[in-house]
């Protein structure tokens, strides 16, 4: 039990993945500028990452490992993630148009979201059993919608706010997004982690 | 009848310096009719009257010059005889334009010498014991009173409530919280017992509810005069001493400082808390116009600041110039840097005397460069005294900074409609940001998309 | 080697037949006309038409609840596409530019006070009707610049300016000025009256150097009240878009100097 919630704890806030690990920074910067739509990505983040790391490790456990295919465990991987994603695509814009116009062409995106890759080959790498795969993946996930809720309320009021010219936009965020990573180098130590 | 402490506090408000000593000991005195009196078709709160006379037509004081038009709306009588000299459009002190009937009170009709004073009442008076409900409401709408304080809210539309909402409280706003203004004060002090005689008029049209008169501890002797005047009333009235904090005069803080009840956001209105505020000149009014048949057709107005030589509290009829104003304080004494139609945290700056006061001007000040500041404003430093000074609750440096990046939509989702335009953050701001303004910009633009989708609502509804 | 290739192209094809099961029931049916006539507007998204943005124009076209001919930025050319596209006839629309009816800048008009808040039209004309002596004129606060979504309007000397080439008529100009004095009018005329104030001559000339006084010149030069090229509102000369006056002449010869010609317009004057 503690050993999981460690894992809970490392994976959102200690090694968070986009602010420590700076994986799936294209929708931290993409999603982020309002909440609503943030709150959206994150969702379909936790549900893409969840159920891909679920099927790519019985691909990996079942189909790769016993027929001595590990060396090609990244390509399988995308292959899954990007039909995983595309079916939540269709499906989506099925029963939920709005949060679908909304995410526009960043949901798609998630396909070549690094976060749901990295988290398939850290559970790769560690050779962890599936419950512990799928929870770390789920952990991931809260982590990365946490920095972007967080981001996104720091940028709906950096939107009117009159920075330089030369800093208005993208500029700012980056910035800010440097920011909140240095602050989140201040959870380090915080708990023994198994990885 | 007794006297108490107010038991509520609303959050926040600011202290700005009152100066109310300049005119406070000021007696109320009469204006000499001035020769020219320029009376607008919009001196209240929603739809102009229609003007019933035209150019040529002479009219009698207390004759009906514009009629009534629609349900929120007044009518407007003549306030002296005198021939009709133009009807054209005038600017008001809120920088809107208007119809306005621009009398000569110095032309009489022709064989006609110059008129014994009339004796006889404009309107036949009533009794109010025997009279019922309806010719009390009937009266004081042919009298065409509206709410003094500034508002001019119909007051006969204030005093029936709707079927379904009943009037608990009937609370007299006495608080006159704005800087300069002392007309109020004078009110109280000289005319207590015609607030008295409006009271109980307005307790019978109301169906008996509770009266709470507010006061500001600044006005001991006022509180004096009203505890004379109401020592031996029967029934549930209390006089509620408030304390000296800006804007106590709002109507929506009264009801919290007296009754500690909130009003909701609006559409909501104080009646929806079983509570009616009315203003202690409007009250001294209805009085008139049931006892005496006296229609609402002067005011007390103060005039007042550093920069007019004598200030002091006048009581002139409606449609009187600024500059006749002026002129009977005797003049400037420096002039003006600013010109100001009401107090210095509510009231609209205007460019010219030539603009006539209306049944709601309670104030009128003429500052001297000293007491005036050009200021550029800054960005935001967020140090949250605007926050902390909002009497609504309101997080006003965010609507700014909102307004400012034309962000309306987040403007209105922090609340803005709720702002009631006091100025306390403004006032309070280091960075002299003109928050108030921003606000009133939001408003605007949403009450505008509002309307317009109100229209094309209809529009689509027709088809 | 061989195992790896099946591996990977049966996984494949089970992700394969998910999809296209997936696609089949549960996928949404767009009229692909929609995405031919987004492509056909200019895709400046000013929302001129009465839509939010280009896309919302597009999906109203298509359902039949919009009049072809409304996107003011396309004009004539992206109305016949959408009209071929959707199949109906089109309907030609003139282009249409905004004109500010005010001519009085700081120098010629005078300001009644010192203006000391929001640089705004509609929050200065809150503050006592504004700081200028006509009350019918130009703030010169730049509402009206700020909202244009082609950055056609400017403000020189407190009196704003279109510029004719930029403008696209999509008329939020015209919706946001206090005053009302800017009007969308054909941009093939030629001549127009600068001014917005109907008060007589002797009161227009108080506040401004440069306002009609209402003399009636105009018109008498252009042919008199038979041709009908102005309208007179009060004492304000409004010229007839519908029969526009032709001769160049009556500009020069307008005492008040309120009238322009099209040169006006550009920028920078």
């Amino acid at each position: 039990m503690s050993y999981y919630l460690m894992l809970l704890v490392g994976a959102v806030l200690v090694n968070n993945f986009v602010l420590n690990r700076f994986l799936g920074c294209c929708p931290f910067l993409g999603v982020s500028k309002k909440m609503d739509t943030a709150l959206g990505m994150s969702g379909a983040v936790v549900f893409v990452m969840t159920m891909a790391s679920a099927v790519t490790w019985c691909l990996d456990h079942w189909l790769l490992a016993p027929n001595g295919l590990g060396y090609i465990h990244t390509l399988a991987f995308i292959l899954v993630i990007a039909s995983l994603v595309q079916f939540i695509d269709i499906a989506m814009k099925r029963f939920l148009p709005p949060l679908h116009a909304a995410l526009g062409i960043f949901l798609p995106l998630i396909t070549t979201n690094c976060a749901v890759l990295g988290a398939a080959e850290i559970n790769c790498k560690q050779g962890s059993g599936f419950l512990e795969s799928v929870f770390f993946s789920f952990a991931a996930a809260i982590g990365f919608g946490f920095a972007l809720v967080l981001f996104s309320g720091i940028r709906e009021k950096l939107a009117h706010a009159d920075p330089p010219r030369c800093f208005r936009g993208i500029a700012i965020a980056l910035v800010t997004g440097g920011l909140l990573s240095l602050a989140f180098m201040g959870f380090s130590g915080l708990v023994k982690l198994p990885y | 009848m007794k006297t108490v402490k107010s038991p509520f506090k609303f959050k926040g408000g600011v202290h700005p310096d009152y100066n109310k000593e300049l005119a406070r000991e000021q007696p109320i005195e009469k204006l000499p009719l001035p020769a020219e009196l320029v009376i607008s078709m919009s001196q209240h709160l929603g739809a102009p009257a229609k003007c019933l006379v035209k150019v040529g037509d002479f009219v009698k004081r207390g004759q009906v010059v514009g009629e009534k038009n629609g349900f929120i709306s007044v009518c407007v009588r003549a306030s002296a005889d005198g021939k009709v000299k133009a009807i054209e459009k005038r600017l008001g002190p809120a920088g809107g334009k208007a119809d306005a009937i621009i009398l000569d009170t110095t032309a009489k009709p022709d064989g006609e010498e110059a008129a014994a004073p009339v004796t006889e009442p404009i309107l036949p008076p009533l009794d109010w014991k025997t009279a019922s409900r309806e010719d009390l409401l009937k009266r004081v709408e042919d009298a065409g009173i509206c709410g003094m304080g500034g508002a001019g809210f119909p007051t006969n539309v204030k005093l029936n409530p709707p079927p379904g909402k009943r009037c608990e409280y009937l609370i007299l706003n006495g608080a006159e919280c704005e800087p300069y203004l002392t007309a109020d004060y004078r009110v109280m002090l000289e005319n207590a017992p015609r607030i008295r005689l409006g009271v109980e008029i307005m307790r019978k049209i109301l169906g008996g509810p509770a009266v709470r008169i507010a006061i500001e501890a600044n006005k001991p002797e006022a509180i004096k005069a009203m505890e004379d005047a109401f020592a031996d009333i029967d029934g549930n009235v209390e006089i509620v001493v408030l304390p000296v904090l800006y804007p106590q005069g709002s109507e929506k803080h009264q009801i919290y400082a007296t009754v500690g009840r909130v009003v909701p956001e609006p559409p909501a209105l104080p009646i929806d808390v079983g509570c009616v505020v009315e203003n202690v000149g409007t009250v001294a009014a209805i009085a008139d116009a049931v006892e005496l048949g006296e229609p609402l057709l002067t005011r007390v107005t103060t005039v007042s600041g550093d920069a007019v030589t004598t200030p002091k509290n006048i009581l002139a009829p409606c449609g009187t110039k600024y500059s006749d104003l002026v002129a009977f304080c005797g003049g400037e004494k420096v002039p003006p840097a600013k010109v100001v139609s009401g107090g210095t945290m509510m009231g609209f700056a205007v460019s010219t005397l030539e603009i006539a006061t209306t049944k709601t001007t309670s104030g009128l000040l003429l500052l001297s460069p000293k007491r005036v500041t050009q200021y550029a404003s800054q960005p935001c430093i967020n140090c949250g005294r605007c926050v902390r000074a909002c009497p609504m609750n309101l997080n006003a440096a965010d609507i700014a900074k909102a307004v400012e990046a034309d962000d309306i939509k987040a403007a209105e989702d922090a609340h803005v409609m709720s702002c009631i335009e006091c100025g306390a953050c403004s006032f309070s701001c280091p960075a002299y940001r003109p928050i108030t303004q921003f606000c009133r910009r939001a408003k605007n633009s949403i009450r505008a998309r509002m309307a317009a989708e109100k229209a094309k609502a209809a529009a689509a509804a027709k088809k | 080697m061989t195992i790896a290739i099946v591996c990977i192209a049966g996984v494949g094809l089970v992700a394969a037949v998910v999809l296209a099961v997936a696609d089949k029931y549960l996928s949404v049916k767009e009229d692909p006309r929609i995405g031919m006539v987004t492509a056909a507007l200019p895709g400046a998204n000013c929302g001129g038409c009465g839509f939010p943005g280009c896309d919302g124009y597009a999906r109203a076209l298509v359902a039949g609840t919009a009049p072809n001919g409304a996107c003011a930025a396309g004009g004539d050319a992206c109305a016949a596409e959408i009209a071929k596209i959707l199949g109906v006839a089109a309907t030609a629309t003139e282009k249409r530019v905004a004109l500010v009816k005010c001519c009085g800048t700081r120098s010629e008009a005078i300001r009644v006070g010192d203006y000391n808040g929001i640089c705004d039209c509609n929050v200065a004309a809150m503050t006592a009707g504004g700081d200028k002596g006509c009350t019918y004129g130009c703030l010169g606060y730049g509402a009206c610049a700020n909202v244009c979504p082609k950055g056609a309007i400017s403000i020189h000397d407190g009196l704003a300016k279109v510029d004719k080439r930029l403008c696209i008529g999509c008329g939020k100009c015209v919706a946001i000025c206090p005053k009302k004095l800017i009007e969308l009018v054909p941009a093939s005329a030629t001549i127009h009256v600068l001014c917005n104030n109907p008060d007589k001559g002797p009161s227009v000339r108080k506040v401004c150097g440069v306002g009609c006084m209402g003399c009636h010149l105009c018109e008498k030069n252009s042919g008199g009240k038979e041709a009908g090229h102005f309208t007179f509102q009060g004492f304000l000369a409004k010229v007839n878009y519908e029969n526009p006056p032709t001769d160049a002449q009556i500009v020069a010869k307008c005492p008040a100097k309120c009238m322009a010609e099209d040169a006006h317009f550009e920028s920078g004057h």
